[in-house]
């Protein structure tokens, strides 16, 4: 079987894999909403494993989503390693079907941060908080050498200046970087940061784990590392979304492609070290953290996000303002997951501000802006790269036909699910709540419309996810 | 040895200030010197309660203890003393009303309306709901326990513990925890914590960086290196040629 058949096949698998684990989280979280509406009865312990579960395989799923999309358009510059995407899906493979493991079987519902010291307060079956620390590093060292595998083919053909677009800065180069390899490139070695935290936040866990009592964590220290890793892998994922988009967008729009600009490369240089330094907003709270690292946190929070999003929305919107766009489902995901990701980053942007934070912070208002950004912006760049990878595996287009109204029922289910967040949120409801006291009075009535409006959301998303789900099954009976 | 000796006795004794917090306190019946028979939902219903356990008979830490107590609640701010009361119980069953009268008439407190003194035949009941173990012993016939005050909030749980003689500012965080006021706590590090982030000198208030903070930045700077010894490597073989935007696979 020759490489890029290899491939087709190996990302074919990747795809129904995370989808199949997608509407299956989805699920969980519908049913959550449900139990904090009240209409149906969940014990707190299965709730909180329901949520554990939902939000580590969700930003599971979405950060290799990212990875093996930007493996495959990479593969049309560098020579991607086909072994490498497998050893990748085996240890993802393994650390999933661990990880849930520890949540179902084992009860295990320190919820998807795992704040330490949670983890040892075990209110579960004993041998599911070092299982579950184990899957996280069962799922870290796959994504990590797979990284570091990507990184390598792309600094085997551009310099280091040249893979950071830096030549860019002036005027006069020779040689241009496309936005595609930049983006990746700055991704991936985020990517790469946050990984190697993670690996630290285990060895510590392990350390007092195995320690006895004799050597104890500092809750600071670990908290940050948390943050760190967590904060930071989920809008790596995202980025790697946004990498796709540049690559796509204007190649099934029927445009030019995206030339690399002075301040496309300045933006994504800043993001680089902004995205690694804004988890710092999770700490407002935590007073021993000194009041310096509380302003990086801020600062960084907007530098972030801003120059990122908002080069990427001047680009898309030059590429589609009065111009003759020819649109697909692919390039409609792609746009509304644009408007997603603004949405979701102003709401994070007003929750990363000091003095609104001392009002928002673990209300719901924190689910209503990174639902926004994954589930209408994320999820919609890997749909949309789905959607053009299934018709490039075959070369056939699927027809326009209803594309506008599923765009239009997804939008409905997944803006009315987040607005019931967000509306949550300005109430100050409580973020984690298995069941609302009574003096949340507004609490239950959002949560059952959350509910419906997601439902409405996986309908939109079953119903597009048809087509790409056929197309890839039948990759497999594919022969040369 | 000091350490080893304070973890021993704190293990024969079983006291610990985060033990039961967040928890339901058993709502047993008292008979108090000012309204007769209660339960204690009818005094922490009304406001925070303070329970101070003491016993008549005691001839070590109570009375000392009682005597702190009022002067540290005088001393302590006064926004913080408007909403509580302290129901000091006698944990020995073979106390009686009169006796905690004449206790609360020893400290001036028999018509103080945040006083309340009282006793209760569920003792042992009560204890266990807070996480509190006083011992008797035969020989003494004196209990061995610690001074343990806990602060129960309006629907009966366990907010905050203090064992031991406190200052007026513990108490004054204790008043104010128990009205809804926000005190920020954070777990101490202890002999066995290494890797913090920062040391802090309580006689100067001086913070320094510590080790942890090298952990927290060794990821990323550790990814640099990655990345530069990558680009050394590879450096070699580019010789800085164009690069054309072209199609390698699919
Ligand atoms: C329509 C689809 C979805 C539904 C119905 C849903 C529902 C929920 C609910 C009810 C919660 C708990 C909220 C609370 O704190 O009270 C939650 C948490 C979470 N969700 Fe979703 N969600 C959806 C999509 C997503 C997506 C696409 C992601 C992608 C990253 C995601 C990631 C998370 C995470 C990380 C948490 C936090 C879990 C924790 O606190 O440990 N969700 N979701």
């Amino acid at each position: 079987m020759n490489n890029i058949l290899k491939l087709k096949k190996i990302t074919s698998a990747w795809i129904l894999a995370i989808l199949l684990l997608f509407v299956l989280a989805i699920s969980f979280g519908i049913t959550m909403r449900f139990n904090q509406a009240n209409d149906i009865k969940l014990s707190p312990v299965t709730f909180y494993s329901l949520m554990t579960t939902h939000g580590v395989t969700m930003v599971g799923i979405w950060v290799v989503a990212g990875m093996m999309a930007v493996n495959y358009l990479l593969s049309r510059y560098v020579k991607v390693s086909n072994g490498l995407n497998l050893f990748a899906m085996a240890l993802t493979v393994i650390g999933v079907v661990m990880l849930w493991l520890t949540t179902f079987v084992g009860h295990y519902h320190t919820g998807w941060t795992f704040l330490y010291p949670l983890p040892f307060y075990t209110a579960w079956e004993k041998w599911a908080t070092p299982v579950f620390l184990l899957s996280l590093g069962v799922l870290g060292i796959g994504w990590f050498v797979w990284s570091v595998g990507m990184l390598w083919q792309i600094l085997k053909r551009y310099s280091l200046p040249q893979a950071f677009a830096w030549q860019h800065f002036k005027k006069g180069h020779t040689v241009e970087t496309p936005p595609f390899i930049l983006i990746t490139t700055v991704t991936l070695v985020g990517v790469i940061a946050c990984l190697l935290t993670a690996v630290l936040l285990l060895i510590l866990y392990f350390a007092e784990y195995f320690s006895k009592g004799t050597f104890t964590n500092d809750a600071l220290l670990m908290k940050n590392l948390t943050y760190f890793f967590g904060h930071t892998i989920i809008n790596e994922a995202l980025y790697l979304g946004v990498a796709t988009l540049y690559e796509l967008l204007p190649e099934v729009s029927g445009r030019p492609k995206f030339k690399m600009t002075w301040y496309v490369a300045v933006a994504w240089n800043c993001t680089l070290l902004f995205v690694l330094t804004a988890f710092f907003h999770h700490l407002y709270m935590d007073f021993a953290q000194p009041q310096s690292f509380q302003i990086i946190g801020q600062v960084a929070s907007y530098f972030a996000s801003l120059p990122s999003a908002s080069v990427t929305a001047f680009s898309v919107i030059v590429l589609i303002y009065k111009n003759p766009v020819k649109w697909s489902l692919t390039n409609l995901l792609f746009v509304v997951g644009v408007a997603g990701w603004l949405i979701g980053g102003i709401g994070a942007v007003i929750d990363a501000t000091i003095s609104n934070n001392f009002v928002l912070h673990n209300t719901l208002w924190v689910p209503a802006h990174f639902h926004t950004y994954n589930a209408m912006g994320n999820v919609l760049f890997s749909l949309a790269f789905f959607n053009w990878a299934a018709k490039d595996f075959q070369g056939i287009a699927s027809p326009l036909r209803y594309d506008k109204t599923k765009i239009f029922w997804l939008m409905v289910g997944g803006f009315g699910f987040v607005l019931m967040f967000y509306i949550g949120g300005a109430y100050s409801i409580p973020r984690r709540y298995a069941e609302y006291p009574n003096e949340f009075t507004n609490a239950k009535l959002l949560a059952s419309a959350g509910a419906w409006f997601a439902i409405i959301y996986l309908w939109a998303i079953i119903v597009i996810l048809f087509n790409i789900v056929m197309k890839c099954i039948k990759m497999f009976s594919v022969s040369e | 040895m000091i350490c080893l000796f304070s973890k021993a006795q704190v293990k024969k004794y079983n006291y610990s200030e985060e033990s039961r917090v967040y928890q339901q306190v058993a709502d047993i019946t008292i008979s108090t010197n000012s309204d007769g028979i209660k339960k204690l939902s009818d005094l922490y219903s009304e406001s925070p309660l303070i329970i101070a356990f003491v016993y008549t008979r005691c001839i070590g830490i109570c009375n000392p203890f009682l005597a702190e107590l009022s002067q540290n609640i005088s001393l302590s701010g006064t926004d913080a003393k408007q909403h509580y009361k302290v129901l000091v119980l006698s944990f020995d069953t073979s106390d009686r009303v009169e006796d905690m009268n004449k206790l609360a008439a020893r400290f001036n407190f028999e018509n103080n309306k945040h006083w309340i003194f009282a006793t209760t035949q569920q003792a042992d009941i009560l204890n266990k709901s807070v996480g509190f173990n006083p011992i008797w012993d035969g020989s003494r016939m004196q209990f061995d326990h610690e001074a343990l005050l806990v602060g129960i909030n309006q629907y009966g749980y366990v907010v905050k513990k203090l064992t031991g003689l406190r200052n007026p500012d513990d108490i004054s965080l204790l008043l104010r925890e128990l009205n809804g006021v926000f005190v920020a706590s954070y777990q101490l590090p202890g002999n066995n914590s290494l890797l913090s982030c920062f040391t802090y000198n309580p006689a100067t208030g001086e913070r320094k960086i510590s080790l942890g903070l090298l952990l927290l930045i060794a990821p990323f700077v550790f990814s640099l290196v990655i990345v530069f010894i990558m680009a050394i490597i590879m450096n070699r073989r580019l010789k800085n040629t164009a690069v054309p935007h072209h199609y390698a696979g699919t």
